[in-house]
């Protein structure tokens, strides 16, 4: 933003980072990029039974400059690549995309000449979303991982540099663990790993 | 229409914010999904513990997708994974390009490879959804031993494949 | 209506008969089997144990066919693999009689029976014969409810080939392979009745039959993967390949076998950009559908971890991994200043496609400005320049020796060369002639060995270094075999041949004399091409003469060049000697071994001592070590290009495994030369191939008398073992310690065992029997190995040239026909 960049690095920061990166997460406006079947379980979330608006998202953008996070919903062809480019290059700074459906995250079963194999080819991806089609809930997930992401990113050069030395990356837990009330009670029929899958919450997120 | 009127509007605001919510709150409250959703896969295991997959490569032939990697080994009286002749020395799941269709479940001719429930898999790196045997692997549940080691249940193959359920059964009900 | 039948029915040819397959009228040569006749006709029928190049067993039964015959049906169904067909026959197959499709489903059901259901870990699943015809030709259920018959599984019938008995149709294609094919019979049908298996008498014996059957000799075969690929079920597996892959995952490629200068057509099926197997091709002309088990398993050096991926530069003594571009401006600057200081000389190896072996050619002639290039790594001499130039340049299948030709020649003599360890397709050629058209073989050699055994074959045996004396002695001591050669006879030469003087001028007298026709047969797979190619300090490409000033003239303006250099080069031992003295600055090496040379510490020398030394390589060898930049190379899978096989056959083959990102020889010359401001136009393997064609070839030059080099003098010395000393045959075997079997552990078990040879009196000389150890040893080093006695002449031993502890040139630092100092050993 250019006055952030001039600043020193401080205690002070670490917690402007956190306020700022708070209202940034709070309300990110969604630029929809419903390409194909996965644009159904994007519809379904934005509709009222899963009340997105929860996450202050509720305002599915059609215009890309007052959009913050792009999802991309579906297989990218190679003709709609360079409009998908174009969508992303108008959104304003800063701005995220969750790459939706493993179509869009790899071409998925489409692993022909028509279909982009992978929408990171054509735009940075922050979330990648697997699922033909995801559900709701995985795309809720998705975007509440995402929010922890936003909720660890630097502020400044100063403090990129700093996250970059000491490695630190944001654990990518499952939501349903994260926000539970009571964690234990999801152990079970749902995973017989126990309540996180079976993926150890380890800091840092690699596994 | 009265001066009221318009409070009334908020009113009704107000005393919803005490009523019982109809919408999902998914991340808090987590509904599970139908017993047969297809999740995430699941290697199985032998009640001792070895492996039920023979790395026949039958779920990477079914895969539409070609999500599936597969690679068979030997196994040796010294390092034994699996009861028989072959294991799967490596197993990868893409989940990039797996679409949950299932035809690697139905494949599967050892019942070495079901799906769970589980779905939160988004992540930001490609590399951490390509998921490997150590991911896939089932836990050890009381009882089971972490391969390579002999053969418990029995003598050979067939111990397992045909006889496996009832001698674990028996087993357990020796056990004190 | 048969009026009009007979009216229109064509009149059967010479040699042939009339029959009905199917309802459907045939006309087919006689004697060919029903089953043949009907695949021609597009009629399937079912089969197990039938193979075209195989005798007939009718073991399966599952080929069962209703045949009738003068209007009367045959009792039973018949084997419509062991029938031949007859005039007026009438065959129903399972398409049109009830009768061959109960019989054929009840052959199925009855073959299932003891099979085991273990599709999904068997090797052949997915290309499985049984599954496919049992799917097509059986009956959907099995009415057999009791327990299947079970072996210990899997036993190792050798070393590299694995036997699941259990899935066996005794079908017996392997052990008729083994009998028939290769000659190796170790591997047979035991028992009898329900306990019929097939197994080796190291498996009988591992089962307590040691009465019964013959105690030990295992199956030891250099062909033995052949009867893994006919195998019809997954009976037999690869010990290398076994549980690594499926058939259904695995891209295949057609590819041309690198090994030997046979050129067997293969199938190479790679999965992630990695080898997995490779298998016979068919190619009636070349290998039929065998090849051997070195082209077939020995394909894993190309992954090895020493493998070279980025060019590699020296400083300060070290070699370091460096860009292309700063590699190729070093190497172009030095070699450059080499060049201009005192010369370059390039050896290009045998190895490589007629196109890289052109490019080194031109890169030497264009960019070096010299002839000095010589691909012989091996022992070599002017004799054998002479006889390639005028003997070997330019022939073709068309008008030379090939492998069908062998199978008509009435006798094949075969000097200096021992087929099965130099040229296996060749030696299955020999073997097919010798036993399905009586073509005699006879083998100038030192003693019996498995081949001359194998082909039928008579041993004239002489003493090594004396092979011309036995090839003049031919008209007088065996007035048989010269008399034969003139009657349609063949010779075959061999690449020691080089290392007897005398004897490459002495043989082509020969076979001037007797008419009989005359084949060189290298070793290595490159040779021939690199011969074509120009890769010789005597020969442009095309078979121009240096010294030929109107050929040179050609050439130079075909190249645009004002001139090419007149002086004809030096040869590789010229060449290295001009390094180790400090005459020639700098050395171009392809795929060298030192210790293939002929003087290996010379070799070393001049490495140490050239200025300069670029090493185009695929891995760390002796060269790298000195070499100053070490340029990355293609290997055969990774790249296409033609071989020339023996016959001077070209074996075109396409890249197998694509966007490796590694080059093949000719590009990085190409690159190369253009650093030094020279153009190859050898850019691709097919711009190099277009650039040789349009270069043309000259009609090869006759051999004429004043040009042969008779062979004159005294010949060399007659020295039975005197005073503790004995001539030493030597050559190499198939499976040795060659580089390009390394990593094949399963191949190596199965390389006959490496011991000295010697006859019986030369071992009680030496007074050492059977087994004891005997120590070969000169002024340079010693070989320690057990004994084994042979058929070989007084006063000679044999040392295999390269395997195991037997590195008989980098050792001792002698060849073929030398002096060495043999004793007992064991107490030091």
């Amino acid at each position: 933003m250019g006055l952030e960049e001039k600043l020193p690095n401080g205690i002070l920061l670490a917690s402007v980072e956190k306020l700022v990166n708070w209202t940034r997460k709070s309300s990110m406006w969604p630029a929809q990029f419903g390409l194909a079947c996965c644009a159904m379980e994007m519809m379904a979330t934005g509709a009222t039974p899963y009340d997105l608006a929860r996450f202050g998202m509720e305002r599915f953008a059609a215009t890309p400059r007052q959009a913050d996070v792009m999802v991309v919903a579906g297989r990218v062809t190679n003709k709609m690549a360079p409009v998908l480019r174009q969508v992303y290059d108008q959104m304003s700074d800063p701005k995220w995309v969750i790459s939706m459906g493993v179509c869009a995250s790899s071409g998925g079963m489409f692993n022909n000449y028509a279909i982009v194999q992978g929408v990171d080819h054509v735009v940075p991806v922050d979330i990648y979303l697997p699922g033909c089609p995801p559900r709701p809930e995985m795309l809720l997930d998705a975007i509440l991982k995402l929010h922890a992401k936003i909720m660890d990113e630097p502020l400044g050069p100063a403090r990129a540099r700093d996250k970059l030395e000491s490695g630190k990356t944001t654990p990518m837990i499952p939501s349903s663990v994260k926000y539970a009330k009571d964690p234990d009670k999801l152990a079970g029929p749902r995973d017989p790993n126990g309540a996180s899958g079976g993926i150890p919450l380890v800091e840092g997120g690699k596994r | 229409m009265g001066v009221l009127d318009p409070l009334k509007g908020f009113g009704i605001t107000f005393a919803t914010m005490f009523r019982k919510v109809a919408t999902e709150q998914y991340p808090e409250d987590y509904r599970p999904t139908e017993q047969r959703y297809h999740g995430r896969h699941q290697l199985n295991r032998h009640p001792d513990g070895l492996e039920k997959c023979v790395g026949c490569e039958l779920c990477a032939w079914a895969c539409p997708a070609d999500a599936i990697f597969v690679e068979g080994g030997d196994n040796t009286e010294e390092q034994r994974y699996s009861p028989g002749e072959r294991y799967g020395a490596d197993y990868q799941i893409n989940y990039l390009r797996c679409i949950g269709c299932g035809l690697c479940i139905e494949a599967c001719p050892t019942r070495s490879l079901t799906m769970t429930n589980f779905y939160e898999l988004a992540n930001d790196d490609r590399q951490n959804l390509i998921y490997t045997k150590e991911q896939l692997m089932a836990p050890l549940l009381p009882g089971m031993e972490q391969p390579p080691h002999p053969m418990r249940l029995g003598e050979d193959e067939q111990d397992y494949y045909v006889n496996g359920p009832e001698l674990a059964r028996k087993a357990q009900e020796e056990a004190p | 209506m048969t009026t009009v039948e007979e009216t229109t029915q064509t009149p059967v040819p010479e040699g042939h008969v009339r029959l009905t397959i199917d309802g459907r009228e045939v006309i087919a040569p006689k004697g060919e089997l029903i089953i043949r006749t009907a695949e021609r006709e597009g009629i399937e029928i079912p089969r197990f144990c039938d193979h075209p190049l195989l005798d007939p067993a009718a073991a399966c039964r599952q080929c069962l066919v209703e045949v009738e015959m003068n209007g009367r049906a045959m009792p039973k169904p018949q084997p419509a693999c062991a029938i031949t067909i007859s005039d007026g026959m009438v065959v129903h197959t399972q398409h049109g009689s009830e009768v061959a499709r109960k019989a054929q489903e009840g052959v199925m059901e009855l073959l299932l029976i003891n099979h085991p259901l273990d599709c999904p870990i068997c090797d052949k699943g997915g290309e499985c014969p049984l599954q496919n015809q049992a799917l097509r030709h059986g009956r959907a259920e099995s009415r057999f409810r009791d327990q299947k018959r079970t072996f210990t599984k899997p036993i190792e019938v050798s070393k590299q080939v694995l036997l699941d008995r259990e899935r066996c149709v005794l079908c017996q294609r392997c052990t008729r392979f083994s009998a028939e094919i290769a000659g190796d019979p170790f591997i047979e049908l035991l028992e009898r009745g329900a306990h019929q298996q097939i197994g080796t008498a190291k498996t009988a014996d591992a089962e307590g039959w040691g009465a019964v059957t013959p105690q030990g000799q295992p199956y030891q075969s250099y062909f033995s993967g052949n009867a893994i690929q006919i195998c019809p079920v997954g009976a037999l597996t690869s010990a290398a390949y076994r549980f690594r892959s499926r058939p259904f995952d695995l891209v295949s490629a057609p590819s041309v076998c690198e090994h030997c200068s046979s050129g067997c057509a293969e199938r190479t099926d790679f999965r992630r950009g990695k080898v997995m197997r490779k298998l016979a091709g068919e190619d009636p002309e070349v290998n039929e559908e065998w090849i051997c088990d070195k082209g077939r398993f020995a394909f894993r050096y190309v992954t090895a971890d020493d493998r070279i991926t980025r060019p590699l530069v020296r400083e300060n003594g070290k070699l370091r991994e460096a860009s292309w571009t700063e590699a190729l401006r070093i190497a172009a600057d030095r070699l450059a200043e080499a060049r201009d200081n005192g010369g370059v000389g390039v050896l290009p190896g045998g190895r490589l496609t007629v196109e890289d072996a052109y490019a080194y050619a031109k890169f030497a002639r264009i960019s070096l400005h010299t002839n000095d290039i010589d691909f012989r790594a091996r022992p070599h001499s002017a004799e054998e320049l002479d006889f390639l130039t005028t003997n070997v340049l330019g022939t073709t299948p068309e008008d030379g020796v090939t492998f069908t030709g062998l199978e008509r020649a009435n006798t094949v003599l075969c000097v200096a060369l021992e087929p099965e360890e130099e040229a296996p397709a060749v030696f299955l050629r020999l073997r097919k002639a010798a036993r399905k058209a009586g073509t005699k073989v006879v083998h100038i050699g030192q003693f019996s060995t498995p081949a001359v055994d194998k082909t039928f074959g008579t041993l004239l045996a002489c003493i090594p270094g004396e092979e011309t004396n036995a090839v003049l002695g031919l008209r007088e001591h065996a007035a048989d075999v010269y008399a034969q050669l003139g009657e349609g006879g063949v010779i075959l030469l061999g690449e020691r041949a080089a290392e007897v003087p005398g004897l490459l001028s002495t043989v082509a007298g020969l076979a001037r004399e007797t008419g009989a026709q005359l084949a060189w047969i290298p070793r290595r797979a490159g040779e021939r091409g690199a011969l074509e190619a120009g890769a010789l300090p005597t020969l442009l490409p095309g078979g121009r003469r240096v010294d030929d000033t109107e050929a040179r003239a050609e050439v130079a303006a075909a190249w645009g060049l004002e001139a090419l250099p007149e002086l004809a080069g030096k040869d590789a031992s010229a060449i290295l000697t001009a390094a180790a003295n400090g005459k020639l600055h700098g050395l171009v090496l392809g795929g060298v071994d030192p210790d293939d040379l002929p003087n290996p510490e010379l070799a070393r020398e001049a490495l140490a001592r050239a200025e300069f030394v670029v090493s185009l390589e695929l891995r760390r060898t002796a060269v790298t070590e000195y070499a100053d930049v070490v340029l990355p190379v293609a290997a055969a899978v990774e790249k296409s290009g033609t071989y020339l096989n023996w016959e001077g056959r070209p074996r075109p083959f396409d890249i197998a495994i694509e966007n490796t990102g590694i080059l093949s020889d000719c590009r990085v010359l190409d690159t190369l030369a253009v650093e030094m401001d020279t153009d190859l136009f050898t850019q691709t393997p097919q711009a190099a191939l277009a650039d040789l064609d349009r270069l043309g070839t000259v009609e090869p030059p006759v051999a004429q008398p004043g040009w042969t080099i008779e062979f004159e003098g005294e010949g060399p010395p007659k020295s039975p073992l005197r005073h503790g000393k004995a001539r030493l045959a030597t050559w190499h075997r198939l499976l040795d310690n060659g580089s390009l079997q390394d990593n094949e552990p399963h191949l190596a078990q199965t390389a006959r065992e490496t011991v000295v040879k010697l006859s019986t009196a030369t071992a009680q000389g030496i007074g050492v029997g059977a087994g004891d150890p005997v120590v070969v040893s000169t002024h340079q080093g010693r070989i320690e190995l057990p004994a084994e006695i042979a058929d070989l002449p007084d006063g000679v031993v044999w040392l295999p040239a390269n395997s195991g502890p037997s590195t008989v040139r980098a050792s001792l630092g002698v060849g073929h026909g030398d002096l060495v100092d043999v004793r007992a050993g064991g107490g030091e």
